[in-house]
This record gives structure tokens, sequence and C-alpha cells, in this order.
């Protein structure tokens, strides 16, 4: 990809890598488990009644989400350690900033998820709409569903990369490289989009209605792509040139 | 990807400009310097003419032979297609001939009064009248005694057992008043097919030639056509499927049918039956009926909501068993009764195919009177399996004609039951032999007439000789056993050997066939993706020496044909023409693309967007094998589409130019919202329901229009040039010719269009009825939608054959950034787009004013995709794959779903008065495949959308995204080819399947005929046009 020559002001186009300390460490791991426990038990109720199911959801969703921002991410703007020259694929990371104070790194993160609520989760609304949602019927739940989605991927994106245009721009040009942040966000979308398959199958299960599968997906989604962002996929540059 | 070189966006270099306009001036030069020079000078001239004439003659053949070729891939998908279609809708053609009263297929012998319906027709009668029940789904084994099974003699009965007694109880009881036998469906065991079999005789077959695919009606001769022939009054009482078959056939005042569909609801329709039948019963009404039918629909409905084994069957039946017994108590002795199911059901309690359980029903006649006999040497109790002593669906209808004294059906093939004729004790030879002739000579003169319908050879009329000279030597001879019973044989071996006859014919699926037509087609395919996807280089400059070879090829099999055929005889004597025709041409095609074999590529992808082409035509293809995933095509292209906007965008927001960048996510953005916006309009299909709702129409029961809907033609009117005008602006390209076309031409016969809406609208309502006379109304509408169509037909094609290229020369001083020349820029793609258009004006009158919104959004969201797609200079299959995407999804935007009873016949009168051939015909496939055609002929301006003027290889790249284009409807035909074969014996196949089939076997074909006569034909006079200016594409 040719980058060298942008006019837009320099953004910090390495992958990010999560903050070096023991609970960082320990926690970005830890993270995935919790949230995914966290709705595989509030599942029932979800599948019984997704409006205020999801709603309940949105607060531990949230409050785990900062306490993975604070723990373990850089919030926008700390220096960086030295870039990997190298394609970092191996294990050996180069060691993450820890310098950003922990009441910097909580401002930035409550910061973080009031935007990525109030402009993440109409944006992901109209997309879902887009995509085929009822736009007269079940609006609640599509809204529900976008702010699930927004706070899986939007949030710590948010949180590392702020809400500088052309980082944006990037992001949504799909052009950074895959890092445990950007592949969680990916892995969100990938898995809300397969998460429409099994709703036209005629098997009349509960769990088919909407939007029960594609939240589930996200979540499903977002345990994998954070998971490959940070060791599998870590460093690569999705290729869209047709 | 290989990714030309060529820059195809604004920036195209400036140099190039400057030469091509540095041409025109010279050339300009010379045309001075020709009036003025002298000899010398004419002469040059003339040998410039002469190389420019020979380089537009190398053109017109260039373009001629890519027509060919594709025509020849046409005539591979057609046989293919008929090669499978030949084996997988067997038709059986349906005779409108009945039987007469007074004219038996032979002479009878006995002192009966010939065609009185009052004493019988061809047999004397033995009943006034009958009651026949039907018990939908009522299984054999839910009437006879449970027994254990002889592997687990402690196995526990199920619910279904011994829960309806009477039937069985009455035949060991009184076995001269009753008699009950298993009763064997033909398949498919749906319960419209089996009321067909019931009262016609005959064996269903799913498409039946002559019949209409529109209306349900029974056409052949039938048993209840005969009833009312003979003037007998019908009642129905029940399933509301007999009414879409007899419509009007019962009488009115007592007949009460009832909703068949919801099979949630148990008891609805038996309820109403028991209650309504029962009174009818009675003696005070007996005199108001002769003819009485009971449908029950309560056991059907408790298998497929519960399935068999379960305390909700068991309630059922037992009171089914109440029921009858009521009803025995009431019938008098001139009275028939008969208790049958239609079909079974399957451990699961659904139906539709043909296992065991699907096809054993059960059949009980009751006599009041001692009637019923035995075979000798039978026992005389029921069989205890539906294995033993068994009679097909198809023979109730001799005997019921039989003893009722009507005449035996045109088309029937069943045998009389041996029970209801042999007398009390089973030994009455001669009226066996006298039925069994009848019923036989019937099927003689049916097989006959078929055979000549058909030009068939008479078939199987040795048997039939032989029992007929039985026949006529009864007398002379006395042996050991009653001559009577010899004859019985004959005539019963007839009607089984003609009835199995038929069953090969009818209703089976020819897998040879079905197998050979996949075969062609996925070699076609696998032919096309090798042309389209691996060879580098000009496609265009293959096209000599593939049509030679696919030529030489098709001739080859043609002569093959004919050898094989007449070394072996066969009876398919097109299907294996068509065969060696389709390998031949196949032979002919791989030899021809040989010679590119050392330079070729795997045609695998190599980039995401080739990626997404090929997962999204592999997902809808496999898709197709699922009942769900075809319902909802609909919105699965909605989501595809969409996701192809979302990284169309992504995409754009890579672009480093500003410029550029804003641009494609304006029009990307553009793409996904007006495909949103196109999916409100919608018609459900029947399997939608509940979760769709219809918008099309005015209401769910009317094809009428909304009154708010006749605004949409004139938005249309008022806005679409405008937007087609814009997309010329952008490279200053609207001059001349286009502003004559698209301001004036196109935007009058759109005009028109919105005025034959609102006058339609308001004939519908009767709006204008008091001033208009409805004659009057009628031409002028008829008037207006000719003019329209005259004007996008007629004028459409004279400018676009004659028009010089969209380009002008600037008066100002060029500079660097503005060419002297305007419209340069996209030359190509411009003079090519009014091919478009012309077809767009007729789609846009024929359609209904929601479905011209759509089809004219389609048409913004194809320039939006060219634009899209030469921004971000994409060159993969991505192109041609949306292409097919948003005229699939448009095919439903339009008012039509995938199945037969959605084609809008009416758009047929829309500029005609009757029907004339060939136009109806045309215009109900412009109506139909109408976004199909517009995206089909979008294809070439894929490649020539912003093209650089004068890009080498333009007529390559053509062929290669025409290729992709018509590779992936052909892997959707393909794969519901599959699907279809492998799945024909699903329960869904004639409801989803096969219309999926039928609608991508047509759209392949429409597809690629529009490709070739219309697309591919239409590039002569776009390359003739800017040939003469830029020099002839190659």
């Amino acid at each position: 990809m040719a980058t060298a020559t942008t006019p837009f002001p320099k953004v910090d186009i390495r992958p990010v890598s999560s903050l070096d300390s023991d609970a960082s460490r320990l926690y970005t791991h830890i993270h995935p488990l919790l949230l995914l426990s966290t709705y595989l038990l509030q599942f029932k109720e979800i599948v019984a009644d997704p409006e205020s199911a999801l709603a309940s959801m949105l607060i531990p969703l949230v409050v785990l989400q900062l306490l993975y921002n604070v723990v373990c991410l850089p919030p926008v703007g700390s220096p960086t350690a030295k870039p990997s020259t190298t394609k970092s694929i191996g294990k050996k990371k180069p060691g993450g900033p820890v310098g950003a104070p922990i009441s910097k790194r909580i401002t930035t993160s409550l910061l973080a998820s009031i935007v990525t609520i109030l402009i993440g989760t109409p944006i992901l609304t109209t997309l879902l709409i887009l995509f085929g949602a009822p736009l007269t019927t079940h609006f609640r739940h599509t809204v529900l569903c976008a702010a699930h989605i927004s706070l899986l991927a939007g949030l710590p994106l948010t949180y590392v990369h702020g809400i500088e245009m052309e980082s944006w721009r990037r992001i949504s040009a799909l052009m950074l490289p895959i890092d445990e942040v950007f592949g969680a966000a990916v892995g969100t979308i990938l898995g809300a989009w397969l998460g429409a398959i099994p709703i036209p199958l005629d098997w009349d299960r509960e769990w088919q209605k909407w939007p029960v599968t594609i939240v589930t997906g996200a979540y499903i989604g977002w345990a994998v792509g954070k998971i490959a962002g940070r060791y599998l996929l870590h460093g690569k540059i999705i290729d869209l040139s047709g | 990807m290989p990714k030309d070189g060529s820059v195809k966006s604004t920036k195209s270099s400036n140099t190039e400009y400057a030469s091509i306009s540095k041409q025109w001036a010279d050339a300009k030069a010379v045309k001075q310097l020709e009036a003025t020079q002298s000899e010398d000078s004419v002469e040059l001239s003339r040998r410039a003419a002469a190389s420019l004439k020979q380089a537009e003659i190398l053109f017109t053949v260039k373009q001629g032979l890519l027509m060919t070729w594709f025509a020849i891939l046409v005539l591979l998908h057609v046989l293919g297609l008929y090669l499978f279609t030949s084996g997988f809708l067997l038709t059986r053609m349906v005779l409108d001939d009945t039987s007469n009263c007074t004219a038996p297929p032979v002479a009878l012998e006995s002192k009966l009064s010939l065609g009185n319906s009052q004493t019988g027709c061809w047999h004397p009668k033995s009943f006034d009248k009958a009651v026949v029940i039907i018990i939908d789904a009522l299984r054999y084994d839910f009437t006879v005694p449970y027994q254990a099974p002889e592997y687990n003699l402690n196995e526990p009965p199920r619910h279904y057992h011994d829960a309806l007694t009477v039937l069985y109880e009455t035949a060991v009881q009184s076995p001269e008043n009753a008699v009950l036998l298993p009763f064997i469906a033909d398949p498919p065991t749906t319960t419209l097919q089996r009321i067909k079999g019931l009262t016609t005789g005959t064996l269903p077959t799913f498409i039946e030639a002559g019949s209409n695919f529109a209306g349900e009606a029974i056409e052949e001769d039938n048993l209840i056509a005969q009833l009312r022939t003979a003037n007998r009054s019908v009642v129905h009482i029940g399933d509301d499927t007999w009414h879409a078959l007899f419509p009007g056939y019962f009488n009115a005042e007592l007949t009460k049918p009832y909703d068949s569909l919801n099979v949630w609801d148990l008891h609805t329709v038996d309820t109403g039956v028991i209650t309504h039948l029962l009174p009818l019963m009675q003696p005070a009404n007996a005199s108001r009926w002769d003819f009485l039918i009971g449908h029950l629909l309560g056991v059907d409905h408790a298998g497929h909501r519960y399935g068999p084994d379960h305390a909700a069957m068991a309630d059922k039946l037992r009171q089914m068993d109440r029921f009858l017994r009521d009803v025995i108590a009431q019938v008098d002795e001139r009275t028939l009764l008969v208790v049958m199911g239609d079909h079974g059901m399957d451990s699961k309690g659904d139906h539709g195919g043909e296992s065991d359980d699907e096809v054993q029903a059960a059949l009980w006649m009751y006599s009041k009177k001692p009637f019923f006999g035995r075979r000798k040497g039978t026992d005389m109790r029921p069989p205890m399996t539906a294995k033993e002593r068994a009679v097909g669906q198809i023979d109730l209808v001799p005997t019921l004609s039989l003893l009722l004294g009507l005449p035996i059906p045109f088309n029937n093939l069943g045998a009389p039951i041996f029970e209801a004729f042999a007398g009390r004790l089973g030994t009455n030879w001669e009226n066996l032999s006298r039925v069994y002739r009848l019923a036989g000579a019937q099927i003689a003169r049916y097989m006959g007439e078929y055979a000549a319908v058909r030009k068939l050879e008479s078939t199987n009329r040795k048997q039939y000789d032989m029992a007929t000279t039985l026949w006529g030597s009864r007398t002379d001879k006395r042996g050991s056993s009653d001559p009577w019973e010899i004859i019985h044989t004959a005539y019963w071996l007839y009607q089984k050997e003609t009835l199995k006859l038929c069953k090969s014919l009818w209703a089976q699926f020819d897998v040879t066939s079905m197998v050979s037509g996949i075969t062609v087609l996925a070699l076609t395919l696998g032919v096309l993706l090798v042309y389209s996807r691996s060879i580098p280089g000009n496609l265009a400059d293959l096209s000599p020496l593939l049509v030679r070879r696919a030529g030489i090829g098709l001739v080859l099999g043609v002569a093959a044909g004919f050898g094989v055929n007449a070394m072996l005889q066969s009876s398919s004597w097109l299907g294996m023409m068509a065969l060696s025709t389709a390998i031949g041409g196949l032979l002919g095609s791989v030899w021809g693309l040989i010679p590119s074999a050392p330079s070729m590529s795997l045609p695998i992808p190599r980039s995401i967007f080739s990626w997404i082409s090929v997962i999204f035509t592999l997902a809808l293809s496999i898709g197709f094998a699922s009942n769900s995933y075809t319902i909802w095509e609909d919105r699965i292209l909605l989501f595809f589409l969409t996701t192809l906007s979302i990284l169309f965008c992504a995409a754009s927001l890579r672009q480093e130019n500003v410029v550029d960048r804003a641009y494609g996510c304006y029009h990307s953005i553009l793409f996904g919202v007006l495909t949103r916006l196109a999916s409100f309009s919608r018609l459900c299909r029947e399997e939608q329901m509940p979760y769709c709702e219809s918008t099309y129409y005015s209401s769910s029961s009317s094809s009428t229009i909304a009154a708010w809907q006749l605004l949409i033609p004139v938005a249309i009117a008022f806005a679409l040039p405008g937007i087609i005008k814009q997309y010329h602006q952008n490279t200053q390209s609207y001059h001349h010719s286009a502003v004559l076309w698209y301001g004036f031409a196109f935007r009058s016969a759109l005009w028109l269009s919105a005025v034959f809406w609102l006058l339609n609208t308001a004939d519908d309502h009767a709006w204008l009825s008091t001033y208009i006379s409805e004659s009057t109304m009628k031409t002028t509408k008829v008037m207006l939608a000719q003019t329209a169509l005259g004007i996008a037909i007629a004028v459409g094609y004279s400018i676009y054959a004659w028009s010089a290229p969209f380009l002008s020369i600037t008066t100002s001083t060029p500079t660097a950034n503005s060419p002297p020349i305007a419209g340069l820029a996209n030359v190509h793609g411009t003079r090519y787009l009014p091919l478009l258009t012309i077809y767009l004006a007729p789609i846009l009158l024929l359609q209904k004013p929601l479905g011209a919104g759509t089809t004219a959004l389609l048409a913004w969201q194809i320039l939006a995709l060219l634009e899209l797609l030469s921004t971000l200079n994409l060159a993969s299959p991505i192109g041609p794959t949306t292409l097919a995407l948003l005229a699939s999804f448009h095919y439903f935007t339009t008012g039509h779903t995938a199945t037969l009873s959605s084609l809008q016949w009416d758009a047929a009168f829309i500029p005609l008065h009757t029907i004339r051939q060939p136009f109806s015909a045309i215009l109900i496939a412009l109506n139909t495949l109408g976004p199909h055609i517009l995206c089909a002929l979008a294809v070439p301006l894929i490649p020539l959308w912003r093209a650089a003027p004068r890009e080498k290889g333009l007529m390559g790249k053509v062929a290669g995204a025409v290729g992709v284009h018509v590779a992936v409807y052909a892997t959707w035909a393909l794969a519901t080819c599959l699907w279809a074969m492998w799945l024909r014996r699903h329960l869904m196949l004639f409801r989803v399947f096969c219309p999926r089939f039928l609608l991508a076997g047509v759209t392949l074909v429409g597809v690629d005929v529009v490709v070739v006569l219309a697309a591919l034909g239409g590039l002569r006079w776009w390359g003739l046009s800017v040939g003469g200016v830029l020099g002839f594409p190659d």
C-alpha cells in the first residue's frame, strides 16, 4: 500500500501493542473469557426477551470493556515504544507503553465509551437497516444490537485511536495493520455478518429471532478476532485491491 | 489480479488528449487540402480512406465473430437445459376427450338400454347415490387391529393403533356389507395431486402439457364432470382444494368449503364436515343430493403438527370412528358409502413422497344391502398389512363410475375393484369380465388417442387383441375352468401392463437425461470460465479459431447424432441429437482453447473482490439447495449488495486522491441506500408469511396499484433524464445526440408512460367513466403505450446507430487542465449508454409504477456502479457479478417471485388490445426479465466506462466481462438443476425447487440472448461511430 505521500496529518499506523505490565498480560486473556461467559449466562434471557436482556447486558459489557481498556491498552496519544521494524508475527513483541497515568486512562476510556455510544450506535443502526433490518418494527432491538456491536468493536478502537478523522478513515478503509484491537473490531463485524446466516432457516427455534444471532455472532467474532489479531494475524494488512 | 496499465479515471494523461486533438485538426486540414489540392494528394487521401475502410471491416468482422462465439455458448446452454428438462419435467399430454354415456368404447352385448344414466350408461348401475368420505392421510395401519411385529412381540401399540376400529369391525362382522382394503396412492402424495388421481383415474405428472399454469382446474374428463353431465347433484363439504380443481361443479347451496392450509388447526374442518354432513344423510334431505363428498383434514393436520404417535392423533381417530358409526347408521340401501385416505403419512406425520407409509392409505366400501364378495380361496377378513390384496387409488374411478351407472372417464387407467363386482359369492366371473372389458376397452381407446396425438406407435395392443379374441370366442370354448374367468384375467393383464407402461412413461424422472444435461451445463461453464478468466491477452483475437473449431465440433456432433440414432433406433431421437451436438460443440470449444493453453492460468480468485464474486455466486447456489434460502432469496441479495457497497466504500476510503475518495464514497453509499430503498418494494410469496409484508399492490387480495404510486412514473419522467445527464456532465459528454435522446425523446417516452399509468388507474377506479367511454379509454391507453414504445425503439435505435460520438470542441483555448475536446474522458461509455436506455424506456412502461420506480433506481445504481468501478479501477470479476446480483435483486423488487404465479400476464395488454404473438411474449419477457436485460446490457459498459480514448484490447475486455456475467447465471442454473435432481423426491420440489430451476433456466437463456443480440450486437454501432474518430477498437 502506498502510504508515503499522504497529505493528511500523520497518524500512527503501527499495530497497537497492549500495555507492558503483568496485569495487562493476564487480563487480556481473562477478558474474553469473562465477557463471553457473561453473555452465555445471559443467553437464555436474551432469547426469551431480547429487548430488556440486551439492554441490561450493556452494563456489564461497558464495565468489562472499560476495565480492559484501562488495564491492557494504551490510550490515544500515549508514547509508544520503538516500533518493530520486522514483521512482528513472532512471539517476541516489543514492550508496550506503560507511560500513560491511570487517571488519563480512565478519563480517556470514559470519553471513548460516550463517543462510542453516541456516534457509533446510530451509524451501526443505519448499517443494520441497510443490510435489511426491519425499519418499521423491532427498532429498539436493532438499536440495542448496534449498541452491542459498537461497544464491542468501537470502544477499544476509540480509546486507542482517538477521534482523529484520518485514523477513522484508515479504520473504515480497513487499512490498519491487524492487532488485537483492530482484529477484534473486524472480527465483531464479520461475526455479526455471519450471524445473519441462520435467520432465514425454517427451524422454528426461539434463538433465530432478531437480533439474537447477530449479537451472538458479534460476540464470538469479537473473541476470535481479538485472539487472532494478537497472535495469528498480528501486523498483517488487509488487501482490498481489485 | 492482473491489472491493466491504463488509467481509467479522469486523470488520463493530457498528452494523449493533445495527440488526439492534433490528429483531429490534421484530419480537418487534410479535408480542406483535399478540396483544393491536386490529384496527387487526392490519391494519398484515397489510400488513407482505404486503410480506414479496412480497419472498419476488420472491426465488424471481429465483432461479428465475438457474437457468433457467444451464440455457440448460448446453443450449448440451451442444449444442456433441454436435456435436463426433458428428463425432469416429464410431460403427459392432457387429452380433452370425454367419455359419453351413449358411446361406450365397445359394442355392448347386454339388453340394457343404451345411454340411459338412470339405469346405467355402459353397465347396469348398482347404487343411485354415493357418500364419499375422505379422511386425509388415513394410513392403512390406522384401520386394522394392532399386531406386534414378529421381531419384537412385546412392542406396545402406538397411539394410532386400535383407535379407529369401525372399518375393520364391520368388514369382519358382515363381509358382504363392508370391505376394507389397502389403497395405494401414486406419488406425489400431496392432497391436490391425489384428488386429481382419485377423480380422473390417471397418473399425476407435474407439468401437464396443455394445462394452464395459471389455473389449477382439472381439464381432463373426470368423475365429478361425469356426475354433472348426468345431472346429478354433487355436494362437497370440507377441504377447499376441491373448489380450486372443480370450480362451479358443486351444488352451491349445500356445499361448505373450508380453508385447508392451516395445519395447526385440527378441528375446524372436521367439525364443519360433521355438522353439515350428518343432517344431509337424513331421509328428509336425501333427495337434495346424489353424490356427497366429505373431506376431513384433522388426521392429516394432527400428523403434521404432532406426528402420528401422539395422543391428539388417537383422539382424532376416535372422533372419526364415532362420526363414521353415525354415518353408517344413517345410510340407506340405495347409497354406497366409501371411506378412504387419500394418502398416508411418514413417521413424522408428513407426506408428499413415495415411501410405503406415505402411499399406503385405506379404502372401505359399505352398502346396507349385501353386495361385496371376496375372491374364492382368500381370507374373508381384511388383510392385516398393506402388502396384501392392495388396490390402486385410480381403481376407484372405474369402480364408482360403473357402480353409479356412469361412463368411465376418458383418461382412466384403473381397473374395477374385484370385490365390488364379484357378487356375494365372489364367483360372478361374467359380471367381472364385462366390467373389465369395458375398462380395458376405454383404456385401449385412450391409448390409441394418446398415441395418435403424440405420434407414438400404438403400444401394447397385443394383450388387448388377445383378450378381445377370447371375448369373441367365449361361447365356443367350454373347458375345465370358467371361460369368463379367463376373459377377466386377460383384460386384467392388459390393464396391468398398460398401467406399468404409462408409469414408466410419465411418472419417473429420466436420470440419464438429467445427468447428461447437467454435464453439458457444467462443461460449458468450465469452458466459459477458462475463456473469460484464464487467458491473458486480447480475448477478441481468439474468436476466429474458437468459432471455426466449435463450429466444426457442432457439425460433427450433429452428424454423429444422426449416425447414433440410425444405429440405435433409440426412442429419444431428439435427446440423443441434443447430446451429441452438445458434446461436439464442447469438444470443438476445448480444441479452440488449446492453442492458448501454454499461457493459461487457473481461473482461481486472486484478490478479495474476486473471492467475493466467487463466494457470493456460490453462496446463492448452495442456498438453492435449501427451501428457506430459496424462499428468502430477495433478502439474501439485499444483504450481499449492501456488503458490496460497504466494501466499495472501504476501498474508496483508501484512495489517496481526495476527490476520488469523496466521489467513490458518495457512489458507494448511494449504491447501498438505493438498494435498501428498492427493497421496500416487495411481493411476498406464501412461504414468507407472516414475516413479510407485500407492498407491490394496493392490498394483498388485489392486483391494482395504490393511487399514491401514480406519482412514481411522474417522478421518473421528471428526474431520471436529469440523473443520466449528470453522469454525462461529469465528463463533459452531454452533446448533440445525447441531448436529443435523453433530453427529448427518452424523456417524452417517460412522460407518455406516466400518462398511461394515470389513465390506467383512472380506468381501474372508473374515475373518468362519465366523460370517456370504456373503448375510447382503452384505445387511448394503447395508443399512448405504443407511441412510447415507438419512440424508445425506433427513435432510440436510429439515434444510437447514426450518432457521432458525444464529443465537442471547446471554444476556449486549450489549457493543460481542460483538453480541447470535451467528452473524451468517457467517449466509449457515453456512446454505448443509449443502447441501455433504449430498453430502459419500454421496461419502465411495462412495469407497474412501483416496479418502474425500482427499475429507475436500478438504472441509477448501474451508473453509480460504473463510476465506482472506474474510480476504484476494479478489473476483477466483481463488476459483472455485482450486475448479476443486482438484476436478481430487482427481479424481486419488480413484483416477481420465484413462483409461476407471479408472472404478470397483464403486461402483455399494455400496448395491445389482444394477444398477438410474438409481441405478447416479448412484452411478458420485458416485464419479467427487465432487470436482467438492463444489467446484461450494462456489462460491456464496465470496461468501456471512462476507458482511455485509445485503450487497447477493449473488445477483449468486453468479451471477458460478458463471459463472467453469463458464467454467474450459468452457475445458478447449474446449481438449481443439480438440486432439482438431487431433491426430486423432496416435499417442496414443485413448490420451491422446480420453480427456482425454471427461473434460473429462463434467466440464463434470456440473458444469453440479450448478451448476444442486444449487447454484443449493439457494440457494432458503438465501434463504427467511435472508430471513425479514434481508430477502431480491437
